[in-house]
């Protein structure tokens, strides 16, 4: 078991996490107007650090984004002694990391922009020594990175994990939520009847996980993490993973010792009505209910942390933060959504959380130690593909490609052994690979005997890359490059998130299980085989797809994928 | 308007990359959304109205409104026609 052991928040409200709370406790917002911020052609509201704010945390030689996080986490260290040794690990929560650096013209080098080599540089500066973990889930990435440091101590890999979630502002990210009609030109308005859309937001937020049962500290008592199967970029209307990461998390939980659900509240229309019905379904609509986008916007990789760090300040001062902006109940069904600072005794409570890829992420935190959890699951692989520029193989088996490399050799593929889902052709590159990889996995998988029939919905999907979604980044920025040109496409700007390519192998296979994407500086089969058993931590899935998935280019692309069956000892 | 139709129809063949279909496939009354037509989803319906401005200088405020004139291929001409300022 893992207890938090110090947190810090940086926003642009404060720099620690009890200036945070003490901030949002007195009511206060961090959203501005901004006119010709970015040089946009359109103003926007967010909660964006000043320039002066910038210039504290700015740190030689480190990017703005590895500054802030290496300041975050200083600041988290300065309340305990930890070991920097083999037994302390870095997991960072991002979805667009250094994005403000790519530009069209000369590329920054490698080393740079990618994000697991920014977190080697965070993590060298803070003393740590073992290979850092970014978790990039889109909007759930906070609670998954939760999940994983939680996960990683309770299977004893390491003692302590600092799990860092952070995202700045930059035209890439505004224009393409622009062009989503996803931002309100207003503060926002979780779950009101006037709301219009989300406002973008910075922050970082760092937890400091230790082992132990502590008596005296707060741990994450359940943790679910379930796909909707549904869209990639909306939320399912019934709320199905939503629904399903809730009732995992509340299984071994007294809902009245609940004191708070702290929802992911985007103010979008679609996202409060899909997270009402999710928790009304649960049957925990009598449940208090708040949202805290009203106070720093969107803060992206940094909201699931950031916002549990809040409520959890919130409760232990027996509070439940108002829903800044919210007035007018506008979701469907009898929601109790908290609108002023209310007392509560109660402790318990409940993040939930969704992003795009149809990933949705709940997680119970308690002040009690709980009990530990036996996991009697270990995994068997079945099948292998791997799929590179120049030959494609199943089972270790070379198959005819008809001499085609490339691109082409992706088009082909589908062509000849898929040929029903003309999705492919709108998906980018990277989603492309995983998708045809995934469907000759499960094509050899069908053909084989043993099968196990109505268990295939309980699949994981966990990949791991180095590149991100680069590629799809590059064809975004070519949409906004030009100011005389300036029409950020939609299409290319939902797959900037690599974890698309998971959602669209669970839709077209209808698997509502774990869906994560993982970062590393570099391909390691240990790192992604501890990260794949700790999954197995979750003791619901009943299969896993995972593997190894990068897309730098049409001439360096590699999917080296697996499906194991989960064996129950 | 034949000629805007056709030239609409290569349009949206290249921005939603629908590589398997040629203009002819596309039956300018037939529903673009939903089962029947061409299934295109929420995504589309925006990159649409990316089109429109980028293309014809027409500017849809919110999804919302794309979806009256999103209805068939010959109403978006139509739309186009009377709307456009390039």
């Amino acid at each position: 078991m893992a207890a938090i052991i110090a947190d810090n928040i940086m926003s642009p409200l404060g720099s620690s996490s009890g200036a945070n709370y003490q901030a949002v406790k007195a009511g206060k917002t961090a959203l501005r107007l901004h006119n010709h911020e970015f040089n946009l052609p359109f103003p926007f509201t967010a909660a964006l650090f000043s320039e002066e704010q910038k210039e504290e945390f700015t740190i030689n030689g480190l990017t703005l984004f590895e500054s802030l996080a290496v300041t975050s986490i200083r600041k988290a260290l300065e309340s305990c002694q930890i070991p920097m040794d083999n037994r302390t690990c870095l997991v960072i929560s991002s979805t667009k990391q250094n994005i403000s650096l790519l530009n069209i013209e000369g590329n920054p080098p490698e080393n740079v922009l990618y994000p697991g080599h920014s977190a080697e540089r965070i993590a060298q500066n803070v003393g740590i020594t073992t290979t850092p973990i970014i978790v990039c889930n889109a909007c759930i990435s906070g609670v998954s990175a939760l999940i994983l440091g939680n996960r990683l101590i309770e299977m004893q890999e390491y003692d302590y994990v600092i799990v860092c979630g952070i995202d700045l502002q930059s035209p890439f990210i505004i224009s393409g939520f622009h062009s989503l009609k996803a931002l309100s030109e207003t503060p926002c308005r979780p779950f009101d009847l006037e709301r219009t859309g989300l406002n973008l937001g910075e922050a970082a937020a760092t937890v400091i996980l230790g082992k132990g049962n502590l008596t005296d500290k707060w741990h994450i008592a359940g943790a679910a993490i379930r796909n909707d199967a549904y869209h990639v970029s909306s939320p399912a209307p019934k709320a199905d993973g939503c629904l399903m990461a809730l009732e995992a998390v509340m299984k071994e939980q007294d809902a009245c010792k609940l004191s708070v659900i702290n929802a992911h509240g985007t103010a979008t229309l679609y996202n409060d009505q899909m997270e009402a019905r999710g928790i009304c379904r649960a049957g925990l609509s009598n449940i208090p209910v708040n949202a805290l986008k009203g106070y720093y916007g969107h803060t992206m990789g940094a909201a699931g942390i950031l916002e549990t760090l809040i409520t959890l300040h919130a409760a232990e001062d027996n509070t439940i933060v108002g829903t800044k902006g919210y007035e007018e109940l506008g979701v469907s069904g009898n929601l109790n959504i908290v609108r002023n600072n209310t007392t509560t005794a109660k402790k318990d409570f409940v993040k939930l959380i969704s992003g795009f890829g149809g990933c949705n992420a709940a997680v119970l935190l308690t002040p009690c130690a709980p009990l530990g959890r036996e996991n009697g699951q270990e995994i068997e692989a079945q099948h292998q593909v791997t799929i590179t520029p120049q030959s494609v193989q199943i089972d270790n088996k070379m198959i005819d490609t008809g001499q085609l490399r490339g691109k082409a050799l992706l088009t082909y593929l589908y062509k000849t052994y898929i040929q029903d889902y003309p999705k492919f052709y709108k998906m980018d590159a990277l989603a492309r690979l995983g998708f045809i990889a995934t469907e000759l996995l499960i094509r050899k998988e069908r053909g084989a005997k043993g099968e196990e029939q109505g268990a295939r919905g309980k699949r994981a999907v966990i990949f791991f890359g180095q590149s991100s979604s680069i590629n799809a980044d590059k064809e975004f920025l070519a949409s906004i490059a030009d100011p005389e040109n300036f029409f950020p496409s939609p299409a290319s700007f939902v797959y900037t998130l690599p974890n698309i390519v998971n959602g669209e192998v669970a839709i077209r296979n209808d698997f509502h299980g774990e869906t994560s994407f993982y970062i590393l500086p570099r391909k390691d089969d240990d790192i992604m085989r501890m990260v794949t058993q700790a999954t197995m931590l979750d003791n619901y899935h009943k299969s896993i797809i995972t593997g190894w998935l990068d897309y730098k280019s049409e001439e360096d692309y590699c999917a080296e994928l697996r499906v194991y069956n989960v064996i129950t000892k | 308007m034949e000629e805007l139709i056709l030239e609409l129809k290569e349009q949206i063949i290249e921005v939603l990359n629908l590589e398997e279909l040629t203009p002819e496939d596309i039956d300018p009354k037939a529903p673009l959304f939903g089962a029947g037509g061409l299934g295109l989803d929420s995504i589309d319906a925006l990159e649409l109205i990316v089109l429109l401005e980028k293309r014809y200088g027409i500017r849809l405020a919110s999804a919302a409104e794309g979806k009256s004139i999103f209805t068939s291929v010959e109403n978006i001409a139509q739309y186009v026609s009377q709307n456009r300022k390039k």
